[in-house]
């Protein structure tokens, strides 16, 4: 059954849900509940980093290249509007356990080689959101 | 402070003359065209605090339209700031001139201006600037909703599941600022102008949907629409019933008595459904919202009653309360299933992330409503405080005399003379207003008594809050101060 969340972005990036973790992914400008488990081995994307086109991850595991694109369309259900999000879990035991805590998010700091560039739009400082990523860990 | 930098005076000012030239409505930028608009006579206001019984007349203050910088939208921190009262006021005008009103004691003495205010000359203004202004002052909501992930029709019944129950659960700021009033009464009345802007005209939005062809769902929201409309029996008709309400409060029935006491948030939330109404490619986002409307106004006018019943007991008609808290439980009903859902059933998945952001939008105007209207009712309840704020301000150096309230860069001086006509307005940020000659009285409220206001006197307007000044003497001058950032 679907099951509804309220996250305060200010203070929450990740969600767990019973054995799953879905973590708040910044994309294209917009904030996205995505599953931090990568499809090959299940590693975490989170700890993922973005290609220098910033159009793949790169799971810390295996190196495993997975686009944005795609992990955008396994995104949940999500209604952003300020810090408050509300989420929509769907198919959720009515006896497992939702948490939301915070994690640093490496898969939204900007690819490694675009850092040193902070004219870079996909840079830190050009972040649409930069708590996405954690950083007041 | 001596030197008036910039000086207003409101009074005295002949606008009935102005003609527009075609070419400038045609080439011009968002801020002539509304200019050009609120230049007509019909807009620069009467001396009278509430709105004679003429619907073609609403002061739309055409010293502050031409103070707003039209170029940025709106963003949502400012919505209910000067730009935003003023884009509203203007959208709200120009869209209930694409509606029919008629005084309810005949044409014979308003032919004139019945004719200028659907006359060709502002009509084609309106359709030049109607699409910029609804852009301007809503295209924030796609920033500030965002709607993301794969939808369902069961994730879009969930989340409005979710949304209706927080409504029925949560507090009305407004009414709780009701309660907490020294003077109830007016706080009351108050809220009661808010909720006339729709009542008055109520269902003219969701008419514009009712036309084509839509299948069942088109049928369901007919049947909302005739309760709307009484079953065509006037006496029923929801605004005859809303008529009833306010008139039991002694307070004027005609449209729009209290124009000059809209605030931004509720304007804001009554443009929305003409915004969305309006531009058919926005249909599953109205379907969205006005499902969300209809499913929390059942709950919201029993809280309403019960607030009102403790204020007034039996001196207040209710009917109005009563008939939303009965029949929108079924208007509730019928657009969750036979409207939502059955949309997204009909039409697909790709159909849900629009019901949706309707559904958030009218939740989040919604809590504008609520949280600008209750601003409202504790500053109009607190002016005795702002007094002293003002005088404190002023004598601690808080206040800036060459602090900008408006457009330029000097403080403002404001001359009136007995008479003038009477507007509202509102700042950005908070003003120290201080009387520098003659006596006047401070308008923040339609109802209760006024504030008297002698030279010397101060008073703190708060950022956003609405009040008008009306000259108590001949003659008067007063002057506003741009306070510390900490004010």
């Amino acid at each position: 059954m679907n099951r509804v969340v309220v996250m305060d972005l200010s203070r929450h990036n990740t969600v767990l849900v019973g054995h799953d973790r879905y973590f708040v992914f910044e994309s294209n400008g917009h904030l996205q509940l995505v599953r931090d488990r990568c499809p090959h081995r299940g590693g975490p994307l989170s700890l993922a980093r973005l290609t220098a086109d910033g159009r793949r991850l790169t799971c810390p595991w295996h190196g495993t290249r997975v686009a944005t694109a795609a992990l955008r369309r396994t995104s949940l259900p999500m209604v952003r509007s300020g810090d408050e999000a509300i989420v929509v879990l769907p198919d959720v035991p009515p006896d497992a356990q939702v948490t939301m805590v915070r994690r640093r998010i490496l898969a939204n700091l900007p690819p490694a080689d675009a850092a040193c560039h902070p004219e870079d739009p996909r840079s830190e400082q050009g972040s649409r959101n930069g708590r996405a990523a954690g950083h007041d860990d | 402070m001596g030197v008036a930098d910039d000086v207003v005076t409101t009074a005295g000012s002949d606008l009935s003359a102005h003609t527009i030239p075609e070419q400038d409505i045609v080439r011009n930028d968002l801020s002539h065209r509304v200019n050009s608009y609120t230049q007509s006579s019909l807009f620069s206001g009467e001396s009278n605090v509430l709105h004679r019984p003429n619907p073609y007349r609403r002061m739309l203050v055409p010293e502050a339209v031409a103070e707003v910088d039209f170029t940025t939208p709106l963003n949502a921190a400012e919505l209910t700031g000067p730009r935003s009262l003023v884009a509203h006021r203007v959208l709200g005008t120009l869209y209930e001139s694409e509606t029919v009103l008629l005084p309810e004691q005949g044409l014979t003495e308003l032919r004139a201006d019945f004719d200028v205010f659907y006359g060709a000359e502002l009509r084609r203004i309106r359709e030049s600037c109607l699409s910029d202004l609804e852009e301007f002052a809503f295209s924030f909501l796609t920033d500030e909703v965002d709607i993301s992930g794969r939808w369902s029709v069961d994730a879009l019944d969930a989340y409005f599941q979710h949304a209706v129950t927080e409504a029925e659960q949560g507090e009305s700021a407004a009414l709780v600022a009701i309660a907490g009033a020294k003077e109830p009464t007016v706080a009351a009345d108050t809220y009661l102008i808010q909720l006339a802007l729709d009542g008055l005209t109520e269902a003219s939005a969701m008419s514009r949907n009712l036309g084509g062809a839509y299948g069942p769902e088109q049928s369901a929201l007919f049947k909302i629409f005739i309760d709307e409309f009484g079953y065509g029996v006037y006496e029923a008709k929801h605004t005859t019933i809303f008529t009833k309400m306010i008139r039991s409060r002694a307070m004027q029935t005609h449209v729009h008595a209290y124009w000059n006491f809209y605030l931004a948030g509720p304007m804001a939330t009554n443009n929305y459904y003409y915004y969305l109404s309006r531009d058919h490619s926005k249909f599953f986002r109205y379907a969205g919202a006005v499902t969300y409307a209809e499913a929390v106004f059942a709950p919201g006018f029993v809280k309403m009653i019960k607030t009102y019943r403790d204020i007034f007991g039996d001196d207040v008609d209710l009917h109005y309360c009563e008939e939303h808290a009965h029949i929108d439980q079924h208007h509730g009903r019928i657009t969750r299933e036979q409207v939502l859902l059955a949309l997204a059933e009909r039409h697909g998945d790709g159909v849900v992330p629009e019901l949706m952001r309707g559904i958030a939008e009218a939740r989040l105007l919604g809590r504008w409503f609520e949280d600008d209207t209750a601003a409202q009712i504790r500053w109009a309840d607190s002016i005795a405080q702002h007094r002293e704020l003002g005088e404190a301000a002023m004598s601690g150096g808080a206040a800036s005399a060459g602090g900008a309230t408006g457009a330029g860069g000097g403080s403002r001086r404001v001359e009136l003379s007995l008479g003038h006509p009477f507007g509202t307005r509102n700042h950005a940020e908070a003003v120290v207003l201080t009387m520098e000659d003659g006596e006047a009285e401070l308008v923040a409220a339609a109802t209760g008594e006024p504030e008297r206001l002698a030279r010397g006197d101060a008073v703190l307007v708060p950022a956003g809050r609405v009040y008008g000044i009306r000259a108590g003497s001949r003659e008067c001058a007063y002057r506003l101060h741009r306070t510390a950032p900490e004010q």
